[in-house]
């Protein structure tokens, strides 16, 4: 089957550098900061980014499915990462150099640790505020205690990316063929 | 196999005999790498790790970087007094935070919050990596500094500490009576006078308790002292602990109704998470809860830094620097700087040379440099019956030129009695592996100087050194042919002998020959011996003010120290003699 057509929606206010490589059709929702060396393929199927998204360098988004690859708001997805899952909801932390298989679902709040191989053999729904970490991969369930404070200090990741990254870098602004 | 050559420490054995033969297993604990080993100038002798007295430097945190005194680290029990904790389940750093203003929820929506509302108490610790927090033990703290002392209320009513009180108030008495018994004798030496006097009650105890009677151990007898004063042994009513020890046996593993709920879960997806591992356990003394959740903080154990004495002399070899954050050395003795450093090449298993059996192995067995660099230390293995040339690099650290004379070990087979250096098959019983050919005659290597100094002549040729050797498999004829280079000793074949001398580098070739038998690995044991000429400053007498002149008496210094080479493996010939067997049977059935 024939890889789809590039089509790229960028929304006006997030912040793709221009180094960025993407195939397919990939939506990225406002206020989302792509740093540079990121690889986004959507091969198969779409790919949709929501809104405050930290995509940091090195991460690697593949779809391979049909279906739409959903990511929600407020994730961060740390350098070196490498993300198939079709769907992650909100509130995500993927650590760096941690991979995740398409056969697992990112709900809200996980934290997936550096170096984590989240590889079930079957399908697989990770409950909210499900930590992994340790050379293992052990989980446990987060109570949810200082999200709050995360999620600010997310906010305002986000928000000093967006100033900074343009003053030293390339932005790729939307292209539709 | 890369090949490798080991230096010997001689601690372990007697100090005039030689190394026993490598092909022991026994031999492999005295020889190091030399970038491990140390050199103690006053005995003039190689150091390992293993001879060597270590005591500690200093103590610090690994966290904060703060150096503990020693006075403090045994009152702190050997943990940082600061707010550094582990967390249990990952045993990573734990930070304190200030929790959640209550009430507020996440929004995905809302903007960020305001801040005045984070920062409040109560405040908890918290793991950045597996995101726990001591709000599951309910430990909360109101100001965020000195957390270990607000944890000390919690420690200190532990079990294991009330029974250590207890035990203490029980021998109390006891203890009071035998320092002062122990003060007052004279048979005491005066060097434990000195301690006893700056002891605790408790070491006292535990040193009297050693002095006891054992049978075998010589001791000081001084119960004809000690009859007088004090409450004897027996006379100590028997101690009641605060627990019964039967009990405890029971505790987290009785038939109770929530010990069995608990063993149900084991079984669900996940429940084994539940149950505390051994290492999150073990550095409790005593037995605690088996569950995960009850795991508490630990406060972070201390780090030490240590500087390492010669046995003998007692002269310190290695002395850190006492910043915690600095990782050099006030002294630094290694033998690296006193020793020529020698590394083993085999120029004619190059690239071209290397069949392609042995590239697969390079590749296969996952070796960490690529095949271009093959020269350096490749897994070598060598075919019995044939000849291998091999180049020794010796590399000086001295600033003065050394000599340098090797001699190779006999080896002494247990069933042969012919020399080592025989070529094999000549002999009846099991000949020797292989033959070593090494020159003997003495070799210079020039001083070590910093790299500016050298001429551009040199430097010249040494860029045409390395195209040399990397061109042909024969590269060590086409280097003896450019200008510079010296071989000494009227050696029969070009390969023995000094090969090449830049700057502080000589390289000299030697031969192996493997013989038709051969098998194992190739390791011999060689005795290095270099002359230096070391300069001893001696002041004249009898001159006043100005004009001290000192005459510097150089004497020409030898030393030796034994080395094990290893060369690599022999891939017997036997399949060779197998395939011809078989052919043979082969052709025997046919014709049969």
């Amino acid at each position: 089957m024939p890889p789809k057509p590039d089509k790229f929606k960028i929304h006006s206010k997030a912040v793709v550098c221009q180094d960025v490589d993407l195939k397919g059709d990939i939506t990225i929702g406002a206020g989302t900061i792509v740093h540079p060396k990121v690889i986004i393929y959507a091969m198969i199927g779409p790919i949709v980014i929501g809104t405050n998204c930290v995509i940091e360098e090195g991460a690697v988004l593949v779809n391979r499915r049909k279906e739409i690859m959903r990511i929600g708001d407020d994730n961060i997805f740390e350098i070196g990462c490498r993300v198939e899952c079709p769907s992650v909801g909100y509130c995500n932390t993927v650590s760096t150099k941690a991979r995740i298989h398409h056969t697992v679902r990112l709900t809200n709040f996980c934290v997936i640790g550096a170096g984590c191989m989240v590889v079930p053999s079957e399908d697989e729904v990770l409950e909210e505020y499900t930590v992994m970490y340790g050379k293992n991969t052990t989980r446990r369930v987060w109570t949810g205690e200082g999200k709050i404070q995360e999620m600010d200090l997310r906010r305002k990741h986000v928000e000093y990316l967006s100033e900074m990254l343009p003053k030293f870098n390339r932005l790729r602004r939307t292209e539709i063929h | 196999m890369a090949c490798s050559v080991l230096f010997h420490c001689p601690c372990l054995n007697p100090p005039t005999d030689p190394p026993p033969p490598p092909s022991q297993a026994s031999s492999s604990t005295s020889n190091h790498p030399l970038h491990t080993l140390f050199f103690c100038e006053e005995c003039d002798a190689i150091r390992c790790d293993r001879c060597v007295s270590v005591e500690v430097s200093a103590y610090h945190c690994p966290n904060c970087l703060f150096e503990v005194p020693s006075a403090s680290v045994r009152a702190e029990k050997n943990r940082c007094a600061r707010n550094c904790f582990q967390c249990p389940r990952c045993t990573n750093t734990l930070s304190v935070v200030p929790s959640d203003p209550p009430g507020l929820t996440w929004d995905t929506q809302s903007s960020s919050i305001s801040l005045g509302a984070i920062n409040e108490p109560p405040f908890l610790l918290f793991c950045n990596f597996c995101r726990w927090d001591s709000s599951e033990l309910g430990i909360k703290f109101d100001k965020p500094t000195g957390l270990a002392a607000q944890l000390q209320r919690h420690e200190d009513s532990a079990p294991e500490m009330l029974e250590f009180e207890r035990l203490k108030e029980h021998f109390a008495t006891y203890l009071r009576a035998q320092q002062s018994s122990s003060s007052t004798s004279q048979q005491s030496q005066p060097h434990h006078r000195a301690h006893h006097t700056s002891l605790t009650a408790a070491t006292a105890a535990a040193s009297s308790a050693l002095a006891r009677d054992i049978p075998g151990v010589s001791k000081h007898r001084r119960k004809d002292k000690d009859r007088g004063a004090g409450i004897d042994k027996e006379e100590l009513p028997i101690y009641k602990s605060r627990i019964e020890s039967a009990s405890l046996g029971t505790l987290g593993l009785g038939a109770d109704e929530e010990d069995v709920e608990f063993l149900k879960k084991l079984d669900t997806e996940n429940g084994i998470e539940d149950v505390a591992r051994l290492e999150q356990r073990w550095t409790g003394s005593w037995q605690g809860s088996i569950h995960s959740r009850d795991l508490r903080p630990l406060r972070m154990p201390l780090h030490s830094k240590k500087s390492k004495r010669c046995p003998v002399c007692r002269h310190i070899l290695i002395k850190p620097e006492q910043k915690t954050q600095s990782v050099r050395y006030k002294i630094k003795l290694v033998a690296a700087n006193y020793l020529p450093s020698i590394v083993p090449l085999f120029p004619s298993l190059t690239p071209q040379g290397l069949t392609a059996a042995q590239k697969k192995a390079l590749s296969t067995k996952g070796s960490t440099m690529s095949v271009d660099e093959g020269i350096d230390h490749p897994l070598v293995s060598m075919h019995a019956g044939r000849t291998y040339p091999f180049q020794l690099a010796f590399t000086n650290p001295l600033y003065d030129p050394i000599h340098v004379k090797l001699s190779v070990q006999r080896q002494s087979l247990p069933s042969t009695s012919s020399s080592g250096t025989t070529d094999s098959g000549s002999t009846k019983k099991v000949p020797p592996n292989f033959a070593i050919n090494l020159p003997t005659s003495s070799f210079p290597i020039s001083a070590y100087a910093e790299a500016w100094e050298y001429e551009d002549e040199d430097e010249e040729e040494m860029l045409l050194d390395d195209e040399a050797l990397a061109i042909g498999g024969s590269g060590i004829s086409s280097s003896n042919n450019t200008g510079g280079r010296k071989s000494k000793g009227g050696s029969s074949s070009a390969n023995i002998g000094v090969i090449e001398r830049k700057a502080n580098v000589t390289v000299v070739g030697g031969e192996v020959v493997v013989g038709k038998e051969g098998r194992g690995d190739v390791k011999f044991n060689m005795m290095v011996s270099y002359t230096y000429r070391s300069d001893e400053p001696s002041q004249t007498t009898g001159s006043k003010g100005e004009g001290k002149t000192k005459t510097t008496t150089s004497e020409m210094k030898t030393f030796s120290f034994w080395v094990v080479v290893h060369l690599g493996s022999i891939i017997v010939r036997e399949r060779e003699k197998d395939r011809d067997r078989e052919r043979g049977s082969e052709e025997s059935l046919r014709e049969g």
